[in-house]
């Protein structure tokens, strides 16, 4: 049957009713929860721009210590305390990333090094935007590419009696994300944080939530959305119609959902900060099956210029955090890992010499984690450029030998089962063969 | 005394049973959408002073900005301390408390290494907590506060309404962002400077003022854009094409303009040496453009098929942006973006065409090629009626302005605009905001719409005062759907709300939960105010324009 057709009339039988009766709720949710997608790709921004070499430290190149001083992380020695901590006897991580160590050691953690973009742009804004869009060096991109991703994904059209090639006006809202197969089109891509992130704008449906708790129209007064719902009842078809449609289905779902009554799961601590309270709104969706497929998180403080510290400090700080909510959400989903892939990235590294001022200034390669079950974990991926002068790009940062695109790509062609490569990376083939194999396909 | 209030709203509503009277009929239906678009939104006593004076009256007048009076938009912007600050002062203050946090930071990474027995990082000292805190008054979300609200506060009260709006357009046009290092400090300067005194000028004019202002020079980075094998001070460099592409692609010709990458190479050289002065430099020059003519390429270039002979300075400059200007790429490029944004989602080919006549034909005159694009009978097809949604900027501004609402210094707006993703002067790419309604229309955003009416008729946006009884208030004898109707006429001029009025009133008949009599009427009242109020701003009616 025509799911969607069936949640629809479903919210419009609720808000009809007044009152949803239990068995109505129940099937409502069943229905969506059953023909939600398993498949959940979280993805962690690093604004600012990570010092990768002082988070997957290359211990076992020697001119890393020749460049750094105050920011130096030691290379592991069982003698002492507060190294690097050793993954493959020449790269580990920083101490402060302490907390994912063991999924590295289940092999369900994998490293990229020397990751990032071929443009040369030390520019913040303009490597965020280059990565978001996923087209470095043109800045006419307006969609973000996780947002593509959405729109491809969404056409595996179960609609009861119609076909993609049934119509073009069906096609369109296929190719357009506006349809998609169990729970509400707009839940499938969520961003924490009040403000979209460009990663994830475009046509295909997508909701940024500050804080799920106090998500929803009219705050406290549910009347008020379900006036809302009348007003637009009359706008079917337009534009704005179809838009505050797919708001009020996805607030209707989380309604019903019940998010109240989750928990994390027991002995789970997230850190009491912004990114930490992200991660596990982020938790309490998938455990709630509501659809989600995409989820965004933010998390700053990278752009360490002066005073980032070495295996303490400021950066240190920031690791911590990152590393103590990854693993929360981790245990916190348990089971589920097995069909969610969290992936972190940064716009670009740092420089491979410490500043005068006890800082990092913007560089170019830096490195991003990959994990969950369906990850090839516990090996450090990519081909090492060196840090010895001449091996660096521009002679001052580390190169880059794997293209974002290249292990984006692989992400979600393996994960999410994203088919138009040329749609999703325009302006650059995606050449399957270069992939390195991170997930198991 | 007493009376007094009970009088003012029954002539508020005499006057609104009239506006709602005339606004009726084809050239009231013409005055609203005119006044839809060239102004922040249109009130129904703004609908009877253009029907007063006529459409082609009201916007010769309004093409003669400096000929209207605005003093109530100038007093209100006095009260916002960014804008009285210059540019240079701001930022030779910023680099002086640069320098003293470096020196203080040095001082402490100094103690950290010295002191190996501490494992804790040294505290900050004295010194840097201090220069933080200087630091802070400069910091970037206070100044964008500042900045946002004013750029609200002005779109709201002046009565340079086309003026405003097309300061808009070309901002966004020439769009600098405020996120990028320095041009915190700049794009107020920027705005008032190399935009708006060209709005209804020449193009050509303010192409130059926007290459020469300090802002865009930073921006898009011309400012260290040097000549190949230049010796440029310390560090860098070589040629930067980033302004020069945008330059073509986006100020002048468009990305279907007809230009090669050499030419943008060769515009990027034309244009090398055009930089600025730092504040407390050695020439001891505030922040100005300067030509460097020891950065310049003067070996011989050709853009576009024009010669430009070697051994020139600026004038190479000069005869690019010349050349820019006068080409008929151009001229579509601008026509097309106008209709796009004033008139139509699909531009019309042939109005497009028609403007780019106007552009041609006068030299790129923007007052001419204004008043052509508002004359319009193309303006005025009935595919352009009502066929735009508003942006979240207009959405904003056109509440408050049809609400009455005083506003000043609001991070309730500024975070709305945020979350809606227009906040003035934050847009990252040199693109600027986009104009088509699906670019600003998804389901996140129908919440914050929502959200964005329920609050600002609560009273609950912190810096902007709105009275949602007084402009529900009707006269207390009046049935609620008189009143209804009258505050959709206030609200929407001209626009046939039936249905909308009909949900209103059936929404604003609950029950209240107060427990005395008096306490419950008063707070039936109000609520009732409130929810009609909400309603109605966060209806797809007022998304459109």
């Amino acid at each position: 049957m025509d799911r969607r057709c069936f949640v629809k009339s479903g919210v419009f039988a609720l808000l009809a009713l007044g009152r949803p009766p239990g068995f109505l709720t129940r099937s409502l949710l069943a229905q969506t929860t059953a023909a939600a997608r398993k498949k959940t790709l979280i993805c962690i921004f690093q604004r600012g721009a990570v010092d990768g070499l002082n988070m997957v430290i290359p211990f076992g190149d020697a001119a890393y210590y020749a460049n750094r001083r105050a920011t130096a992380i030691r290379a592991p020695s069982r003698a002492a305390e507060n190294t690097a901590i050793d993954l493959d006897g020449f790269f580990g991580l920083h101490p402060s990333l302490s907390a994912l160590h063991d999924l590295y050691g289940r092999n369900e953690l994998a490293i990229v090094h020397a990751v990032g973009s071929p443009h040369p742009t030390r520019s913040h804004f303009e490597a965020q935007d280059f990565m978001e869009t996923a087209t470095p060096g043109m800045k006419s991109t307006r969609d973000g590419w996780l947002n593509r991703v959405l729109a491809d994904t969404a056409h595996d059209c179960q609609c009861s009696g119609r076909r993609l090639e049934d119509g073009a006006a069906h096609a369109a809202d296929h190719a357009s994300g506006q349809v998609a197969m169990g729970g509400a089109a707009a839940l499938r891509g969520i961003a924490m944080g009040s403000e979209m992130p460009r990663s994830m704008r475009g046509r295909a449906p997508t909701l940024a939530i500050a804080d799920l708790d106090s998500f929803g129209v009219g705050g406290r007064d549910a009347t008020m959305q379900d006036a809302f719902t009348r007003t637009y009842g009359s706008e079917a078809g337009t534009i704005i119609g179809s838009a505050a449609d797919g708001a009020f289905e996805a607030l209707q779902i989380l309604k019903h959902a019940d998010l109240a009554r989750y928990r994390p799961a027991a002995g789970v601590n997230y850190p009491t900060t912004p990114f930490g309270r992200s991660l596990r709104q982020v938790a309490q969706l998938i455990k709630s099956g509501v659809g989600v497929e995409i989820a965004f998180v933010d998390i700053g403080g990278w752009d360490t210029h002066q005073a980032q510290g070495g295996v303490e400090g400021q950066l240190a700080r920031r690791f911590d955090e990152l590393a103590r909510g990854i693993r929360a959400l981790y245990d916190d989903l348990g089971d589920r890992m097995d069909d969610v892939v969290l992936m972190t990235m940064s716009e670009f590294g740092r420089t491979v010499h410490e500043n005068g001022t006890g800082g990092t200034d913007h560089g170019h390669g830096t490195c991003m984690m990959v994990m969950g079950g369906p990850v090839r974990g516990g090996k450090v991926y990519g081909d090492w450029p060196g840090l010895q002068p001449e091996q660096l790009y521009e002679r001052r940062d580390l190169d880059v030998t794997t293209d974002f695109r290249d292990l984006f790509a692989e992400v979600v062609r393996t994960h999410l089962g994203a088919t138009s490569m040329d749609r999703i990376f325009p302006g650059y083939a995606i050449d399957p063969a270069r992939a390195r194999g991170v997930l198991r396909g | 005394m007493i009376r007094a209030p009970r009088l003012c709203v029954f002539l508020t509503a005499l006057l609104a049973n009239s506006a709602a009277a005339q606004t009726a009929g084809p050239e009231a239906a013409r005055a609203t959408h005119l006044l839809q678009r060239a102004t922040w939104g249109a009130r129904p006593a703004d609908v009877d002073a253009v029907l007063a004076m006529g459409r082609t009256a009201w916007l010769d007048r309004q093409l003669e900005p400096r000929k209207i009076d605005d003093p109530a938009a100038e007093a209100r912007l006095k009260s916002f301390p960014s804008l009285q600050r210059g540019m240079a002062e701001m930022v030779a203050e910023f680099q002086r408390l640069q320098r003293e946090r470096r020196l203080a930071a040095q001082v402490a990474s100094d103690t950290v290494v010295h002191d190996r027995r501490d494992a804790r990082p040294a505290r900050d000292s004295a010194a840097v907590r201090a220069a933080r805190r200087a630091n802070a008054a400069l910091a970037p979300q206070l100044l964008l506060l500042d900045l946002a609200s004013a750029r609200i506060t002005r779109a709201v009260e002046t009565e340079r309404q086309l003026e405003d709006v097309m300061t808009d357009f070309w901002y966004n046009h020439f769009n600098v962002y405020f996120g990028k290092g320095i041009d915190r400090f700049l794009v107020a300067d920027y705005e008032a400077n190399a935009i708006r005194p060209h709005v209804f000028g020449r193009f050509r004019d303010m192409l130059g003022a926007t290459a020469k202002h300090p802002a865009m020079l930073f921006y898009l980075d011309n400012a260290t854009s040097v000549a190949e094998g230049a010796i440029a001070a310390g560090r860098q460099r070589g040629l930067n094409e980033n302004y020069a592409r945008e330059l073509l692609e986006l100020h002048t010709l468009g990305v279907d303009g007809g230009y090669t990458q050499q030419d943008i190479v060769n515009v990027a050289r034309a244009l090398t040496g055009w930089s600025f002065t730092r504040p407390g430099g050695r020439a001891g020059d505030g922040l100005a453009f300067t030509f460097r003519r020891a950065m310049h390429d003067a070996e011989e270039k050709v853009v576009l098929g024009h010669r430009l002979k070697a051994g020139r300075g600026m004038e190479d400059g000069e005869e690019v942006l010349d050349l820019l200007a006068r080409h008929p790429a151009t001229a579509r490029h601008i026509a097309r973006k106008l209709v796009e944004r004033f008139v139509t989602d699909q531009p019309d080919p042939a109005f497009v065409d028609e403007l780019a006549d106007v552009f041609i034909r006068t030299d790129g005159d923007l007052r001419a090629v204004t008043r052509a694009l508002f004359t319009s009978e193309r303006f005025y097809a009935d595919a352009a009626m009502r066929a735009k949604v508003k942006t979240p900027f207009e959405l904003v501004v056109s509440a408050l302005r049809v609400t009455g609402a005083e506003t000043g210094r609001s991070r309730g707006l500024v975070q709305t605009l945020r979350m809606l993703g227009q906040l003035p002067y934050n847009a990252a790419e040199p693109a600027g905001y986009p104009s088509a309604s699906d670019d600003w229309v998804n389901s996140g955003a129908m919440v914050n719409r929502m959200n964005f009416a329920l609050a600002l008729a609560a009273g609950r946006l912190d810096g902007v005062r709105i009275d949602a009884r007084g402009i529900f208030g009707g006269s207390a004898a009046s049935d609620p759907k008189t009143r209804i109707r009258l505050l959709l006429a206030q609200l929407m001029p001209g626009v046939e709300t039936g249905t909308l009025e009909a949900t209103i009133l059936r929404e604003i008949s609950q029950p209240s939960s107060s427990a005395d009599q008096p306490t419950r009427d008063r707070d039936a009242r109000r609520q009732a105010a409130v929810r009609a109020l909400g309603l109605a701003l966060g209806s797809p009616a007022f998304q459109k324009k």
